[in-house]
Order: structure tokens, then sequence, then C-alpha cells
């Protein structure tokens, strides 16, 4: 990626993050009504996130070890293993699956 | 009233998560050379956003060819919950409001959770969340950096199984969410629409779509 686009993207997301992290501190007394509502935001777009990750570029579901490791990551989450433990055996899941069976 | 914490006693209290915190961030590195994102923005990122799960998702909406807008809005809508959390310890930070704004920015869930269990109820410890706050900036910051130098020299992303990291992540990001029923019902929903998108539309859609669906279904 050029470097400008990056540094385009680095400052986008940093200036949306300093705002929303400065907004509570500065506007405690926000309604209630409004903050409710994006607490749907992250597992709506944490849902979407993965489900676009398995899907191939139609952008058709496509089954592959991702799967393996999707499922994977979800058994170890429902255990309550800490989150970096759930996403380093996924990888490991699927790059042990690519070797073995050539996927 | 529980007596207040030396800091030495709350860095070693926040010992074992800023560990985690450290091994996530070198990852986060990692996948951003993957992602071919220059390893100078990776660690300017880590240093500006301080977010795991928003800078995760927009390096995953770059892997899944989507444009850098959608990677910036995407990323910033999942720091929308830092609103509520920001509410939450507005009581707890000092000063006038500059000063308030800039130690908001300490705030990321491991520093709010450790707060909220050493502070009252209605108001998270001042000390522990900015010390804890300030521990693991410094441990994401030189993580990521780690992880933009070892990048390089790992080899294929894909025969390590690290494409599979993202979905695997943004799992385990959501897995502990769901215990609320509204958030199992606009993670169906949101997953849905992507799906149903996805087919038709450019990349940056179907998260939209999903981010419409998640503010509709949160009620």
């Amino acid at each position: 990626m050029a470097g400008s686009l990056a540094l385009g993207l680095v400052l986008g997301l940093a200036a949306l993050s300093f705002t929303m992290r400065a907004i509570g501190p500065l506007a405690p007394n926000l309604p209630a009504a409004i903050t409710q509502r994006t607490t749907g935001l992250a597992p709506a777009l944490l849902a979407a996130l993965v489900a676009i990750q398995l899907t191939g570029v139609n952008g058709v579901l496509h089954i592959d070890v991702k799967v393996a490791a999707v499922i994977l990551a979800a058994v170890l989450s429902a255990l309550r293993l800490p989150l970096i433990v759930c996403v380093v055996a996924g990888a490991l899941l699927a790059a042990l699956l690519r070797a073995v069976f050539h996927l | 009233m529980r007596a207040p914490r030396s800091v030495r006693e709350i860095l070693l209290t926040s010992a074992p998560i800023a560990l985690a915190v450290f091994v996530f961030a070198v990852s986060f590195g990692v996948l951003a050379i993957t992602a071919r994102i220059p390893g100078w923005a990776a660690v300017l990122m880590s240093a500006l956003v301080f977010a795991g799960s928003a800078q995760f998702a927009a390096l995953g909406v770059l892997t899944a060819g989507g444009g850098i807008v959608t990677a910036m809005l995407t990323g910033g809508l999942l720091n929308l919950r830092y609103i509520a959390t920001g509410i939450a310890v507005a009581r707890s930070l000092p000063g006038g409001p500059l000063r308030r704004a800039l130690l908001g920015q300490l705030v990321v869930d491991e520093s709010y959770a450790m707060a909220a269990g050493a502070g009252e109820p209605g108001r998270p410890d001042r000390r522990t969340l900015l010390v804890t706050g300030a521990s693991l900036y410094t441990v994401w910051v030189l993580g990521t950096l780690v992880g933009t130098l070892l990048g390089p020299v790992l080899g294929d992303p894909r025969r390590l199984g690290l494409d599979a990291a993202f979905p695997a992540l943004f799992t385990a990001l959501l897995w502990p969410m769901l215990s609320a029923r509204h958030a199992v019902r606009c993670a169906i929903g949101g997953a849905l629409v992507a799906l149903a998108l996805a087919p038709f539309t450019p990349p940056g859609v179907p998260l939209a779509g999903a981010a419409v669906v998640g503010l509709w279904l949160a009620r």
C-alpha cells in the first residue's frame, strides 16, 4: 500500500477513535437511549466481519480451513480461554490442516 | 472503602493482561505486514488509535478487498462503544476539558475492566484506570513494532494460517458479547445481511448494511 494511503487510513481512524473516547468524559449526561443504540454495532459488525472473511472472491460463502479455525475459536472462547489463545489456536489449526491435507 | 493501591501493586496485578496485550500487538504487527501496510504506518496506528478490535477490523477489511474509507469507518464504528465506556469513567477523570479528553484516550476494554473492579460502584478507580491504561499503551506500541520487524521474516502467511487468524479473532471478540440477548440478535442480523449483500456489492456495502442492522436491532 502506498505510504500516503496508509497515512490517510491511520489519521482518519485515529481522529474517529479520539472523538469517540473524548465524548464520554466531556458529555457524561448523554441520553442513555443513544448510547444503548450503539451497543448493537459491535456485535453486528464483528459477525459481519467473520462472515465476509469466510466468503470467496465472488462474495459467496466458501468452505475451507478458515471455517475450522472459526469453530475452534468459538469453542475456546466458550471455555473462557484468553483471546490470544483462541486466535493462535485457530491459525495453527488452519496451518496444520493445510499442511496435512494440502488444501 | 478500600485503601488506595500503589502504582507498583497495580502494575503487578495487571501484568498478565499486559503480557497478553503484548502478544496480541505482535500479531497485529505481523498481520499488518501481510496485509501490505507499511511497518511505520502499523506502529503509528497503534500509537494513535490504541484499540485492538478497531485496528484488526481495518486490516480485515483491507485483506477482504475493501478500500481505505471502508476500513476506516468499520474500525471507527467498532469504537463507538467507547462513548458508553467514556461516560462510565467520566466521574473518575480529573482536570479541565482538554485534560479529561486526553486522559480518556487511556480507556480500553481491559483498563476499564480493571478500574471498575478496583473502584466503587459508579466510580471506577482513577489510579488503576490511568496506570493500567498507560502500561497497556506502552506494550501495545512496542509489541506492534516487534511484530512489524518479525512479519517479513515469517514467510508465506497462508502456510502459517495467518489468514485464518482474522475470522478466528473476530469470533473470539464477538463471543463474550453474546451474553446479552440483543447482541445475539444484532450478530445474527449483521452476519445474514453481510452474506446476502456480499455477492452483489463492493466490499464496503455488506459492512454498512450490518452496521444499520446493528443499530436497528439494538433496542
